[in-house]
């Protein structure tokens, strides 16, 4: 492919080039009989046949003749008028074949002549042969042959080194991704910083590892804490039907032994399935978003939750900014804020407040913000909290499982928000926490046409 | 009434017929969905169980072509994978409920009795009453003996879905479903503190209470 192209253009150089010598040649030509024929005009015979004797003797690359009105040489180079019959008063320009006397030697020759009738008859004729064109054209050709030659000659030591280079390369990216299918996910390809197309795809690569091996991490925490989660009411479940079984049957004890056995295989249903809503949230499912006002879904929460709040004997109130307006999952939104709700009104003790509210923020999103006056989060385990799972040791006897939190930050994750923990509400010297759903506002709504 | 189970697991399969026969239905059942769309379409039934994942027809499938056929009996999905979107393709396939697996007895009862009474109303109902209970869907107003009982827009429709399926047992999650439209598990007693404000507002002030609560299952208005 290369080598076809630096051909391509070889050629093209030769023909232009030679084009271009052929026409300045012309050129020269016309120039010379121009200047003799105005000779001609204002000395005459004499003084044309002058200047065509001088010039013919003298060197240089073009040829004369003179020839009186009948065609008989005057002067200059040739021995005889060529084979052309001239027609009309312009001169032409026509090439044709002569013999060249070289030392005893005839030499076949062709040349590029102008030839013309003067007025009163003489005729002119100024001549270049083509040994001069052909020379600058073999000059060139040899020039550029050097050219292509060692051109061709690098790009094929080019081609080798980088292709060894790259095959190295590749090698390694191989070899690498051989010991991360073997298992070592901490792996990386190595980047040279030449930002070539190698590097990239290093880049591209090592991204990609990156993100493996914490989902891989995450999976495995999740997968411990499956089995944390599930494994302890099963094996009390396990425990109970074990324990009823080596008693006596007793119908009262019996019926009170699957009655709990129930519940707790209540429990863990309800384990399972939001260790699955998660898994879910979090695996690459397609959403479809559309625009959700932020203060329907939070005035209809709290409506929701209110009466449940004022016989647990918490103030819940609201403060809503309207027309803020996310790009989301109404139901997730829904179902998140739920879950903050959740947790504020089961974590903050009776005569407690809880707070919800809406603020655009200042770096352009949005949040809703559940705030109570519970015993809070102290600032160091506020991170942890959020991970899957974890629940505060202080809490460990309260119903419910330890989801809450960590489903909020997987919906935060997907509509590319993020949940914050703050200080809450004081009351009493208690802390409170403030449990901050941040979400990227929705762009402006797209007018319809203009009239 | 009569019922047709679609269900190819053997222990659901078992599980269903005993408990709607147990509620007083005739049940037929069918382990596959090829089989179970031709029996459907004897329209002999009051209503339809089908399970989502079936051999040979998936549920889903057989209820859309149900539909495309003209026949109406309400269906009632039956499926593990209970996230929102797989329940609304199953409603938008042209089911009439769907129900998570797994379930409550008492719930699965409760929904296919619904889905029978939900069949035969008979053009738009303006009027609903229970003993001496009654609501104007049109005015929106509500009156126990003669006397007029305000209601928070909410409560009224708590209390509509509660008497258009008076005399029968209503689950949480069906209320949490059908009156509010959310399809999540409040960890906390919200709906019952709900149902106790409306019970205050109709039953408080009257001598024969009206909202009965139905140990482990959820509620039943009755006269």
């Amino acid at each position: 492919m290369f080598l076809v192209l630096v051909l391509a253009l070889f050629f093209y150089v030769y023909y232009s080039t030679a084009i271009q010598v052929a026409r300045e040649a012309d050129d020269a030509v016309r120039r010379e009989y121009a200047l003799l024929a105005s000779a001609y005009e204002s000395g005459g015979l004499r003084e044309l046949n002058q200047q065509v004797i001088e010039r013919a003797a003298a060197e240089g690359p073009l040829q004369y003749m003179l020839a009186d009105p009948e065609g008989r040489i005057i002067a200059g180079d040739f021995v005889a008028l060529p084979d052309r019959e001239l027609t009309g008063d312009a001169p032409q320009m026509f090439d044709f074949p002569y013999t060249v006397q070289v030392g005893n030697r005839t030499q076949d020759e062709e040349a590029r002549a102008y030839m013309g009738r003067l007025l009163n008859g003489p005729i002119l004729m100024i001549s270049r042969d083509h040994r001069e064109v052909r020379a600058a054209a073999a000059r060139m050709t040899n020039a550029l042959s050097w050219a292509v030659g060692i051109a061709i000659a690098f790009s094929i030591i080019a081609g080798i080194v980088a292709a060894w280079f790259a095959a190295r390369r590749i090698e390694h990216f191989t070899e690498t991704m051989k010991l991360v299918m073997a298992g070592d996910l901490t792996r990386r390809v190595g980047v040279i910083g030449w930002n070539d197309e190698h590097d990239i795809l290093a880049k591209n690569l090592n991204d990609m590892l990156v993100r493996l091996e914490q989902l891989v991490h995450a999976q495995r925490e999740a997968g411990d804490a499956i089995a944390h989660d599930l494994r302890t009411p099963l094996a009390r479940l396990k425990q109970r039907i074990q324990d009823a079984l080596e008693e006596p049957p007793n119908e009262e004890a019996d019926r009170d032994a699957l009655r709990k056995a129930q519940e707790e295989t209540d429990r863990v249903l309800k384990t399972f399935n939001s260790v699955l809503q998660l898994a879910r949230l979090n695996a690459a499912e397609t959403w479809r978003f559309s625009r959700v006002e932020l203060h329907t879904i939070v005035a209809e929460m709290v409506e929701f939750y209110e009466p449940a709040a004022e016989a647990a004997g918490l103030e819940l109130t609201m403060q809503c900014s309207p027309y803020l307006v996310v790009m989301g999952d109404a139901r997730l939104v829904a179902q998140a804020l739920a879950n903050l709700l959740d947790n504020a009104m089961k974590y903050t003790p009776e005569g407690g407040k809880v707070m919800v509210s809406t603020a655009a923020r200042s770096d352009g999103r949005v949040e809703i913000r559940v705030a109570d006056s519970g015993p809070g989060v102290p600032p160091e385990l506020r991170e942890e909290v959020q991970k899957r799972f974890v629940r505060l040791e202080k809490h460990r006897t309260s119903p419910g499982v330890g989801l809450g939190l960590s489903l909020v930050a997987a919906v935060a994750e997907l509509h590319g928000g993020e949940l914050m923990l703050e200080d809450g509400l004081t009351q009493a010297g208690t802390r409170g926490l403030a449990a901050v759903l941040v979400l990227p506002a929705a762009p402006p709504a797209r007018r319809g046409p203009a009239l | 009434m009569r019922v047709l189970v679609v269900e190819d697991d053997i222990d659901v399969q078992r599980f269903l017929r005993r408990a709607l026969e147990e509620d007083g239905h005739t049940v037929d059942v069918a382990n596959d969905g090829v089989t179970g769309e031709t029996m459907a379409g004897d329209a002999a039934y009051d209503v339809l169980v089908f399970d989502r994942m079936l051999p040979k027809k998936e549920g889903q499938d057989i209820v859309r072509d149900l539909r495309s056929a003209g026949v109406s009996t309400p269906v009632l999905m039956l499926s593990a994978k209970a996230e929102t979107h797989q329940r609304i393709e199953g409603l938008n396939a042209g089911a009439n409920d769907y129900l998570g697996k797994p379930f409550e007895k008492d719930e699965l009862l409760a929904r296919v009795r619904a889905l029978w009474h939900g069949r035969d109303r008979n053009g738009p109902v303006t009027r609903l009453q229970v003993g001496d209970l009654e609501m104007d869907l049109l005015a929106r107003t509500v009156h126990r003996g003669g006397a007029k009982i305000d209601l928070q827009p909410r409560e009224f429709r708590l209390l509509e879905y509660l008497m258009r399926h008076a005399g029968q047992v209503v689950t949480r999650t069906m209320l949490l479903e059908k009156v509010w439209d959310y399809h999540f598990d409040p960890q906390t007693n919200v709906i019952d503190v709900h149902i106790s404000r409306l019970r205050a507002k109709i039953d408080r002030d009257f001598a024969t209470p009206l909202l009965h609560t139905v140990r482990g299952s959820g509620y039943r208005l009755e006269a």
